[in-house]
């Protein structure tokens, strides 16, 4: 009986530690080709902005990286990523997700 | 005094494209995004004068030109311009000076440009983009005073319809830009009248003063330019007889300064004739001035 409370509690505590991790929001990191003037930033910024799912959008010209977080629950298709950097005039050399972003982060930054 | 005044215009005309951070005389190969919208207003005031003739001549042109650019897909982007022009002539007539002027919206030109090739990789791009435009006489080209009707050079409108086609090519990096244009504008008769055909070379060079080394995100850059146009304009036709003194070469220089973020862009530059190399009796350019601010939306 003590063991098998054991677990319960083991369980309900692995549980309740994954939550946070699962419910953090997907992160991405773009390369994106041709991306060279601050201008230009602004056509990558609102296509990716429009595709679903999309929460936050940070341009790095010097890199030529745009970072994507995503709502909490959503994923970035390549496919849709790759659609946005093209119309926006430009070329999508790889996209890699990054590390997920702690929602608690979010809401600071939200705040 | 056609041909002069023609050979500045061609600076409103060429810089149609000129919506992106790009050269301040004339167009760029630089995307509109698709759907995206970008807004140029230029404030242009020019002044053109050296009359070798008795009559002392001088005329000043200070021009409101709005071009709305729509990326139709990602490759064509479809331009519109229409200037406000106000437009004063001074001489003298039998001892008497005279002042003929008017104010009014000009013709407004259309122009589609498409991206036929395209190279990018981090931190630059390569584009070349042929373009083709028209001209409608939407300005009024009948406008008269109390000494009658106007010339041609007064009036805010050709009466034609003109055709305007070429190609430019843009590389750009995160430290500088090289534009060159090549342009072909066709002019049409109206009224009796004919302008010379203008053909025109152009390059730019904008290169980021600050920051000098980039940081994080996406910072304002502040870019010095340096542009040359070489114009040639051919004789004016009036009344079915080429004007002997109309048409000649103009090598303009522009050294100017841009400061860009990215929803939007300042600048100004002062277009000074370096070798004009005019026929007859045409008057001469003196400088044309430039300041205006575009956004994207």
């Amino acid at each position: 009986m003590k063991r098998t409370l054991q677990i319960v509690v083991l369980a309900i505590g692995l549980t309740l530690g994954m939550v946070p991790a699962m419910a953090a929001p997907q992160a991405y990191k773009l390369r994106v080709d041709g991306l060279s003037c601050p201008f230009c930033a602004y056509g990558i910024e609102k296509k990716l902005g429009a595709v679903k799912g999309v929460q936050r959008i940070e341009v790095d010209i010097a890199s030529g990286t745009v970072a994507v977080t995503m709502a909490e629950g959503a994923t970035l298709d390549e496919a849709a990523a790759r659609k946005a950097v093209d119309e926006a005039g430009f070329s999508l050399r790889s996209l890699e997700q990054a590390p997920a972003v702690p929602q608690s982060t979010l809401r600071e930054e939200a705040k | 005094m056609k041909t002069v005044l023609k050979t500045g215009l061609i600076a409103l005309w060429l810089s149609l494209g000129t919506a992106w951070s790009a050269p301040i005389t004339f167009n760029t190969a630089l995307p509109v995004h698709e759907g995206g919208y970008v807004l140029r207003e230029q404030l242009v005031f020019m002044k053109i004068g050296d009359d070798p003739t008795p009559a002392g001549r001088e005329m000043e042109v200070t021009g409101l030109v709005s071009v709305l650019g729509y990326g139709l897909s990602r490759d064509l982007a479809l331009f519109g311009m229409l200037p406000y022009l106000d437009k004063r002539l001074d001489m003298e007539m039998s001892g008497q000076d005279i002042t003929r002027s008017k104010q009014g919206f000009g013709d407004l030109t259309l122009l589609g440009r498409y991206t036929a090739y395209e190279y990018n990789a981090p931190g630059r791009t390569l584009r070349i983009a042929p373009f083709l435009g028209v001209k409608a006489p939407t300005g009024d080209d009948t406008a008269r005073d109390r000494l009658g009707r106007l010339p041609p050079q007064v009036q805010p409108g050709s009466g034609s319809w003109d055709a305007l086609v070429g190609a430019v090519l843009t590389w750009q990096t995160l430290d500088f830009q090289i534009d060159s244009q090549v342009s072909y504008k066709a002019n049409r008769e109206a009224n009796g009248f004919e302008a010379g055909d203008v053909a025109a070379i152009d390059a730019s060079l904008q290169y980021r003063l600050w920051p000098r080394s980039l940081g994080a995100g996406v910072p304002a850059f502040f870019y010095g330019v340096l542009e040359a146009n070489l114009v040639h304009s051919a004789k004016d036709r009036s009344g079915g007889v080429d004007d002997p003194n109309s048409g000649g070469t103009t090598l303009f220089i522009t050294p100017g300064l841009q400061y860009v973020t990215r929803k939007w862009i300042v600048e100004a530059g002062v277009q000074v004739p370096v070798i004009q190399n005019l026929r007859g009796t045409a008057l001469e350019s003196e400088y044309v001035l430039t300041a205006g601010f575009r956004i994207n939306f």
